[in-house]
């Protein structure tokens, strides 16, 4: 980068170079951009043969930076002549009048120097800026210091007198006003006893008096002179520090409004520190002069060399050996060392990774584009605008990294896990200590082939059939009854919605507990079926029974839910559009093909998707009701019954009968289905596409 | 109608009632009242099992009914009952608890600020969202082991709230987020220029507008681990820890503890309180679901 002749500020403004030295070169880097190329050495020349520190300029500068020196060393002893004068007792006013008459000298120093160097033109106005606005917020700390001193003596003085009478004044006003309040709700019962006002307006109302009462009740208490005066010292406690809050803040944000407009000047042409300190993120802030903000971070640079660079090395692991067990897989090991452990630990030490990446990443990014900043001509933010900056633009990342961290721990990780579990060969066999065998699990699903992976294509199918019918059935039936309840002329539509509602509100657990004990041998309804048909039919032991009641049980209970959704559209479709098509003659019968079911379909479209997934993932009702049997050894082999479906089979596999590594592929192939269809109902909805992402 | 017609007035808003419109009427009401037995019969069933003091280790239907309480005094002198209740009770509200915390922060956070890696993160917690919560069951236990060798007290059903609240993250942040989308930010920018800082606005401003939402978010965590099988069955071991679900399973499944009318009364316990709930506040449930598919 060259220099140029002049610097930009962080407005944009441009403003010439006052160091003379940094102007002549830049000058002379421009002619030699913008001149022909014929007198390119003669000006390369004269770049060589500039002084540097001979020059004119840096001398008058060193000299003032010596007076400087001087002029700072003497602070202390001008403390001590200020000091002197100082006549209040206050510290915070001290302490600011202090500052503010030191600034004042500061000011006076700076000021004939200004034309030398933006720096000096910067501090000049800034102590300009606190010796005038310090003493004015030390004189209303005063005046408030003041009055809260006059406040707490008039307390003390109230609080010798005597109350009884005061307080006997109050007793009285309040009972008047209870008695006022009683007399109220008494006029208002007659209203209510007569009819003329409704039972929710005489609740409200009364609510309303209670309130009106308190309300006065605790003004008339306010008014008592020792709690005013109470209130008086503590509303001027909160005075003085909102002030001396405020007056900082202020005075704090003029100052940062004069370091924008004031470029800086440096001799620095590339950005060097961020590539030399990027392996230690903190360093690079420290170096540039923002303390505070490398402390924070200095803490992330110990987090990635104390904890997740030695986490992935393997040290401080529960078992495994870092990034390294995802390799080694825990073979040769010891007994207790399963596996699965190193593989968890090694996907730990890979989150740790990433984020301690994130933390380098930002730190150097940080770092490279101050220094730009600087370079260009940009004073870097001191303390008090970083902080202002991090509360705004880094509430988001605060406020969201908790739920990122648990997320990350206890949704992602085991997500990650599984699909790595699903390339080994983690079965009864290899519960211990398991390896990679590649793609093999989804082979054996895909053909259909071994113990697990045999009954697959079976299960997929049920599972389709299962999703299909149990939801369409629950969805006809919820429609039903809802256009029937919602008719115009039936009566009772309170009671029936309650009932319905019924099979929702109970927690489904339950009845199909309960109804899987009516379908057992000696239960209820196998009884019941024998009477009706005369044959002993026992549901259980037969597959397509199971699965028939299955889909009749579904149909039960999840009609209730379409059913409330269906009513709550119902009613709030306009009745207008209905006295339009009567007064065009419309039936009753073209009305609800017409207008009710286009728009029941219309609203409740990406709702009753949601019901066929959910139903794909229907893991209680089958396990619950016959624990995905009977069996049936021939077709399913012995890991699945006749109406498992693909999640009751995972579960089997994975938590039953150890076939972790096949259930982790299906889960996979399963969630991948999901995942796409979800996603297309998703890219589909309104709400999506208008999204303001 | 006839005697409309002979007051010569006919006030009712409604077209008159033709004699198909009657039969169809009826063929309606029978269809409800057909409907209402079906629904109805299973629920008494429970209800009746559950006082027939006249049954042993199996519920049977139709024989000499006795009213007794027997099988509520073996639910809780016998089982665990109150254990599970009070486990499912910490749990559901611990993690509703735990969920608006997360909740509350990320909603409000990707409502209102535009931050560098939102739009990417808003995608991947709509791709997370989609992701079954059964995918990670391989992983649960074996984490669970490593986590409590780090935290010691660190016990499975905590390990569960953290699982229910953690896996409700992302939808619930989405819902959040679409419901305080809909409030006008004028709002905030005031309160702003009053000198609010972040957490007071979400405080002062937010919060009491979106409280219905979060009230239901919060509703539908904590009915959540009332109805859950899975994850409990997973991951508890002991039949002192267990919530209702694993619980009552047990009572049916279990051939040394096979009581199926102390079954149907524990399922009668736990229906009870819960239905009340639904009851009460079906219309705030349904929209719950509702807006979540919907704003999903």
């Amino acid at each position: 980068m060259r220099y140029g002749t002049t610097i930009m500020d962080d407005i944009g403004n441009e403003h010439p170079r006052r160091n003379l030295r940094l102007a002549e070169r830049g000058a002379l880097e421009e002619r030699l951009e913008s001149e022909p190329k014929e007198k390119a050495a003669q000006i390369k020349g004269e770049l060589k043969s500039l002084p540097r520190k001979e020059h004119d300029y840096e001398k008058k500068f060193a000299k003032v930076r010596a007076e400087e020196k001087a002029f700072l060393a003497k602070a202390s002893e001008r403390k001590t002549t200020f000091e002197g004068s100082l006549a209040d007792s206050d510290p915070t006013i001290r302490k600011w009048k202090l500052e503010a008459m030191e600034s004042r000298a500061r000011a006076e120093f700076y000021a004939p120097h200004a034309d030398l160097s933006y720096d000096f033109e910067l501090l000049a106005e800034q102590h300009r800026m606190i010796a005038e606005q310090l003493p004015a917020i030390a004189d209303t700390r005063r005046e408030t210091l003041d009055a809260l001193d006059a406040a707490k003596a008039d307390l003390e003085a109230a609080k010798k007198e005597d109350h009884s009478q005061a307080n006997a004044d109050f007793r009285r006003l309040r009972k008047e006003r209870l008695k006022q309040r009683g007399e109220e709700k008494a006029a208002l019962r007659k209203l209510y006893k007569s009819g003329q006002i409704s039972s929710k307006a005489y609740v409200n109302e009364k609510h309303q008096k209670d309130l009106a009462a308190a309300e006065d009740i605790r003004s008339m208490k306010q008014s008592l002179k020792i709690n005013m005066l109470a209130d008086r010292v503590r509303y001027l406690k909160h005075r003085l520090k909102q002030d001396k809050k405020q007056g900082i803040a202020v005075l704090n944000s003029d100052i940062s409004d004069l370091r924008r407009k004031t470029p800086i000047e440096v001799t620095k042409r590339c950005p060097w520190i961020s590539y030399l300190t990027f392996p230690l993120p903190g360093l690079g802030q420290l170096l540039l002069g923002q303390t505070f903000k490398s402390i924070f971070f200095f803490i992330g640079s110990l987090y990635i060399y104390l904890i997740a660079i030695p986490y992935a090395l393997g040290r401080g692991n529960y078992r495994g050996q870092g990034l390294f067990g995802l390799v080694s897989l825990a073979e040769g090991a010891s007994r207790l060392d399963r596996s699965v452990i190193f593989m968890i630990e090694g996907v730990i030490a890979i989150i740790l990774l990433l984020i301690a990446f994130l933390i380098y990443y930002n730190s150097f990014r940080d770092v490279n584009r101050n220094e730009k900043k600087m370079i260009s001509g940009i004073r870097l933010n001191n303390w008090f605008e970083t902080k202002t900056a991090a509360k705004h633009k880094g509430f988001p990342y605060f406020a969201s990294s908790p739920s990122a961290l648990v997320t990350l721990f206890i949704v992602l990780l085991p997500i990650a896990v599984t699909v790595l579990i699903s390339f080994t060969n983690y079965d009864p066999t290899h519960q211990s200590k398991f390896n990679w065998i590649g793609l093999a699990n989804y082979k054996q699903i895909i053909l259909g082939q071994g113990i697990a992976g045999g009954p697959f294509w079976l299960i997929t199918g049920w599972t389709l059939i299962w999703t299909l019918f149990a939801t369409s059935l629950a969805i006809f039936v919820g429609f039903v009854l809802a256009l029937l309840v919602n008719q115009d002329r039936v009566y009772g539509k309170r009671f029936f919605r309650t009932i319905y509602l019924l099979p929702w509100a109970v927690p489904a657990f339950i009845t199909i507990m309960f109804f899987s004990i009516m379908f057992s041998p000696n239960g209820p309804l196998t009884a019941l079926l024998q009477q009706l048909t005369g044959q002993v039919i026992n549901i259980k032991e037969s597959p397509w029974g199971t699965r028939i009641v299955l889909i009749l049980l579904q149909g039960w209970l999840g009609s209730s839910y379409v059913f409330l959704l269906c009513t709550g559209i119902l009613q709030s479709i306009p009745k207008d559009l209905y006295e339009a098509a009567n007064i065009d003659g419309a039936t009753g019968f073209q009305q609800t093909r017409h207008i009710t079911i286009p728009i029941l379909l219309f609203q409740t479209a990406p709702l009753m998707i949601g019901q066929y997934t959910f139903n794909f993932n229907n893991f209680s009702i089958i396990y619950l009701f016959n624990g995905g049997g009977p069996f049936e050894p021939s077709k399913y082999g012995n890991l699945a019954g006749s109406s498992d479906l693909l999640i009751s089979y995972i579960y089997k596999l994975t938590i039953q009968k150890q076939f972790q590594g096949i259930g982790a592929a299906i889960t996979m192939i399963v969630s991948l289905v999901l995942i796409f269809f979800t996603w297309i109902g998703f890219s589909r909805s309104k709400s999506f596409r208008e999204e303001k992402l | 109608m006839s005697k409309n017609k002979e007051k010569g007035l006919y006030l009712s808003d409604r077209p008159p009632l033709t004699p198909v419109k009657a039969v169809l009427l009826t063929i309606s009401y029978i269809l409800l009242f057909f409907y209402v037995f079906i629904i109805v019969w299973p629920l008494a069933q429970i209800v009746f099992s559950s006082f027939n003091g006249n049954q042993g280790e199996y519920i049977h239907v139709g024989g000499a009914y006795q009213f007794s309480l027997k099988h509520f005094k073996y639910l809780f002198q016998e089982t665990y009952f109150l254990n599970w209740v009070i486990n499912t009770i910490v749990i559901a509200v611990a993690t509703a608890l735990l969920t608006l915390l997360f909740v509350s922060f990320t909603g409000y956070a990707y409502s209102r600020y535009r931050f560098k890696g939102r739009k990417a993160s808003l995608m991947a917690i709509m791709l997370i969202q989609t992701i079954p919560a059964f995918v990670g069951i391989a992983a649960y236990y074996t984490m669970h082991s490593i986590i409590s060798a780090v935290i010691p007290g660190f016990t499975r059903q905590m390990f569960l709230i953290l699982i229910y609240a953690g896996g409700g993250i992302a939808g619930n942040t989405f819902i959040l987020k679409g419901y305080i989308d809909s409030i006008s930010s004028e709002l905030d920018d005031a309160a702003r220029i009053d000198g609010c800082g972040n957490l007071q606005v979400y405080r002062l401003i937010i919060m009491p507008i979106v409280r219905p939402m979060l009230a239901i978010i919060a509703l539908w965590s904590f009915i959540g681990p009332f109805l859950d099988y899975l994850m409990p069955s997973i991951l508890l071991s002991d039949p002192k820890q267990y919530t209702l679900a694993t619980g009552l399973y047990t009572l049916i499944t279990d051939v040394r503890n096979m009581h199926q009318p102390v079954f149907a009364a524990g399922g009668l316990l736990t229906a009870i309180p819960i239905i009340i709930l639904f009851i009460a506040l079906q219309k705030q449930l349904v929209s719950g679901l509702a807006s979540g598919a919907v704003k999903g």
